[in-house]
């Protein structure tokens, strides 16, 4: 009676109980963060979590562990949390070994905080040798160190059905006045002569117009010191953009900023829409018949003038500096740089990324072959606008852009916000 | 347990006289037997340091600039001095209050209504009670999906409204600044009602119907009965669908994240979409943390203030 015998039992069970869902919440979170110990698997932090690209990387890293040199360990992460936890994953004391991400502007801002391993060794093996200037020079950080591997980039342009241009009597435009007078056949034929994508998740797709006008106009390095504060938005360079931007603007899709560009993929595909700016990945979402049907132009020449700049966004890879594998690290890092295990990428994803290796065949398709020689023939390359400047100045560019296809007429007060709104990120 | 029965008789139980019954209850109550303290201090220690150690340090980001990769800045109340200049915040400062009013008046008034419907044990009642509570088991993301589908340009919003004859008034609900705000209210509303409803029912049906019966004999009306027993009755149910109102007003990000994102530049922006728009696409830590630190002292204030009052009336 004095002393319930249960009670202690209880107690016994209540802190077993406690303990093993405090070791279990352990294991959740230990999971979650990707933490790993030394000597182990290389782990490979990916944010590639469309169904054939996640396969295509876990068929590169199996490749990669028969080759002998290491082992690694595929970690995929949804886009948007990988980019919202990646500062938390490079400042943490036990990050992830590897990332998915992109070179430039964007792996600068950690690399000038050392969060990045140097691997410029590795940029003297002979896989890496015969990378092209540019792509040097992009994954070269400000102190001079390479912190980056490129892998695959891909290409903007116009893109269209090739039936719809033959059917409507179309033939492909080379400068902008050309391009006018086109978007007026195709409004006379009860078409929306561009469409857009800017709606839904992916209000971004309008940067693509903003980044080609001023890159046309102003040149891609105005756009780059732009992009980087060096120039205000509200300059009357910037004015100009909007200025033809406006003469294309009663030829968009009224539905510019209502569908994400998925659906306007969509929308081009069944003829509502004439063509569409817009970058390859865009064709994950085409049926794999109608690839065949798509082609498309370099965006049209405004000034001839101006040197032509193409939208070439590169990804591949960077480390973390506190990586406790740095040996290993470095021998994946080659070991994506190789022909060989970017042909077993391209094969097994959409296939329309072009490889940064020389030597490493593309799908070989029409439409690749054609990308391939328009980003050979630019006079200078961009990324875009976000991995030009950073994912902080994207939300201003979106509210200003979509505000822009809205109400065109304030443009005033809405380059007056932007450079105010981007201004605070800036000057952080 | 056979050997209590048979063996002994029940000797131990008259052994204790009152006096000292009462001496060991009183010693019983004072001291806290471990399984207790165990059960209390254990989710305490868990609780601080996963809810109230991240809270502290929040309120200590809201006084700094942080980039989530340097080391944080500290700049003191300069985030909530920027807070006065910075018309986003006024607009999502009036959008919450808008959404408050809006989602939580609505969903109040409309839960209690169907409340009153639906409190009688009738035939099919249970159907309608099921139908109204359905959308609270659902992701609020999910449902969020299937009214962007409806609310698309070519979507069943447009095409029935087309149907009817009123092609004029379609749009692009969620694009359009007019609309989005009040596109994204209608499916959190939705969802919102059929919980109102619930706690509202379990309320009316703690009322004594000897009050109800009484006013009939009295003579009182409809409306009388329904002014002066009914509300009067729910007073502690008010005090619980006003805080689940003003919490799930403040904290609704979900719904308007997976329509809107908070535009078309930002007109449909609320506190919380802000917030983490600031935080962690601006990547502006600091600015994002004294937006949520604005959220938590409105929101605790709002509640706090009407516990008060509602306990003060209690005593």
């Amino acid at each position: 009676m004095t002393t319930p015998p249960p009670g202690r039992r209880q107690f016994l069970a209540g802190t077993g109980a406690v303990g093993a869902a405090a070791l279990l919440s352990g294991c959740v979170t230990s999971g979650s963060t990707g933490k790993s110990e030394s000597g182990g698997d290389v782990t490979l932090q990916s944010n590639l979590s469309a169904p054939q690209a996640k396969t295509a990387m876990q068929k590169v890293v199996d490749d990669f562990g028969k080759q002998g040199g290491g082992k690694a360990k595929l970690n995929t992460v949804a886009a948007e949390t990988f980019r919202t936890q990646l500062p938390t994953y490079l400042t943490s004391a036990n990050p992830p070994d590897l990332y998915t991400w992109y070179p430039g502007s964007v792996a600068e801002s950690y690399a000038s905080k050392d969060l990045l391993l140097d691997v410029s060794d590795i940029w003297t093996k002979p896989e890496l040798t015969g990378y092209s200037a540019a792509l040097q020079k992009l994954c070269t950080s400000a102190a001079g160190k390479k912190v980056f591997v490129p892998t695959t980039y891909y290409w903007w342009g116009v893109f269209y059905r090739k039936s719809n241009f033959a059917k409507w009597g179309v033939q492909e435009p080379k400068t902008w006045d050309e391009f006018l007078d086109l978007c007026d056949t195709l409004k006379g034929k009860g078409v929306a002569p561009i469409g857009l994508g800017a709606g839904g998740n992916t209000p971004w797709v309008a940067s693509s117009w903003f980044d080609y006008l001023n890159i046309r106009i102003n040149g891609a390095t105005y756009h780059r010191e732009l992009l980087a504060g060096k120039h205000r938005f509200d300059d009357p360079e910037v004015r100009k953009v909007f200025d033809r931007w406006g003469e294309a603007l009663p030829y968009f899709d009224p539905n510019s900023t209502a569908l994400p560009f998925q659906d306007a993929t969509t929308a081009l595909l069944q003829g509502r829409t004439g063509m569409m700016l817009i970058g390859t990945f865009f064709a994950d979402s085409v049926p794999k018949d109608q690839v065949e049907d798509l082609d498309f132009f370099r965006f049209p020449v405004i000034d001839p003038k101006v040197p032509v700049a193409e939208e070439a966004p590169t990804d591949g890879y960077f480390a973390s500096a506190r990586t406790s594998r740095e040996a290993e690290v470095k021998e994946l890092m080659r070991y994506l740089a190789t022909a060989e295990s970017q042909e077993i990428y391209l094969k097994n994803s959409s296939g329309t990324a072009l490889p940064t290796n020389p030597d490493a065949k593309d799908s070989g398709t029409a439409l690749v072959k054609k990308g391939r020689a328009l980003i050979e023939g630019a006079a200078e390359l961009t990324q875009y606008f976000n991995r030009d400047s950073s994912d902080a100045l994207q939300p201003p560019a979106d509210a200003a852009l979509t505000r822009f296809l809205a109400k065109p007429k304030e443009i005033g007060s809405i380059l007056t916000t932007w450079q105010r709104d981007s201004q605070k990120i800036w000057g952080r | 347990m056979a050997a209590v029965v048979t063996g002994s008789p029940p000797k131990e139980r008259e052994q204790p006289t009152a006096k000292e019954d009462k001496g060991r209850r009183r010693k019983r109550s004072t001291r806290v037997p471990p399984v207790v303290l165990a059960f209390v201090l254990v989710p305490l220690l868990a609780e601080a340091f996963w809810v109230f150690w991240p809270a502290v340090q929040g309120f200590y980001l809201s006084l700094t600039e942080w980039d989530g990769v340097s080391a944080p800045r500290f700049i003191g109340l300069g985030n909530f001095r920027e807070m006065l200049h910075d018309d986003i915040f006024r607009t999502a400062v009036l959008d919450t209050v808008l959404w408050l009013l809006l989602f939580g008046g609505l969903s109040a008034l409309l839960g209690l209504g169907a409340a009153l419907l639906l409190q009688q044990e009738r035939r099919g009642v249970g159907f309608y009670r099921a139908a109204l509570f359905l959308p609270v088991v659902f992701s609020l993301v999910a449902t969020a999906l299937v009214w962007q589908a409806m609310y698309q340009p070519d979507g069943l919003i447009n095409q029935v409204l087309e149907s009817i004859g009123l092609g004029s008034l379609t749009r692009a609900w969620l694009a359009d600044q007019d609309t989005a705000l009040y596109a994204v209210i209608v499916p959190a509303l939705w969802r919102q009602i059929g919980y109102v409803m619930i706690l509202y029912i379990a309320g009316l049906k703690g009322i004594d119907p000897v009050l109800y019966e009484a006013s009939k004999v009295d003579g009182a009306s409809r409306w009388q009965r329904f002014r002066h027993i009914t509300l009067p009755q729910l007073r502690s149910v008010n005090a619980v669908v006003l805080s689940v109102i003003v919490i799930d007003s403040l904290r609704s990000f979900d719904v308007v994240w997976a329509l809107t994102r908070g535009g078309p530049y930002h007109s449909s922006e609320l506190l919380s979409t802000y917030m983490y728009s600031t935080a962690f696409q601006s990547l502006r830590l600091g600015y994002g943390s004294a937006l949520a630190v604005v959220i938590f002292v409105l929101a605790f204030g709002v509640i706090a203030s009407y516990l008060v009052r509602a306990f003060r009336e209690a005593d």
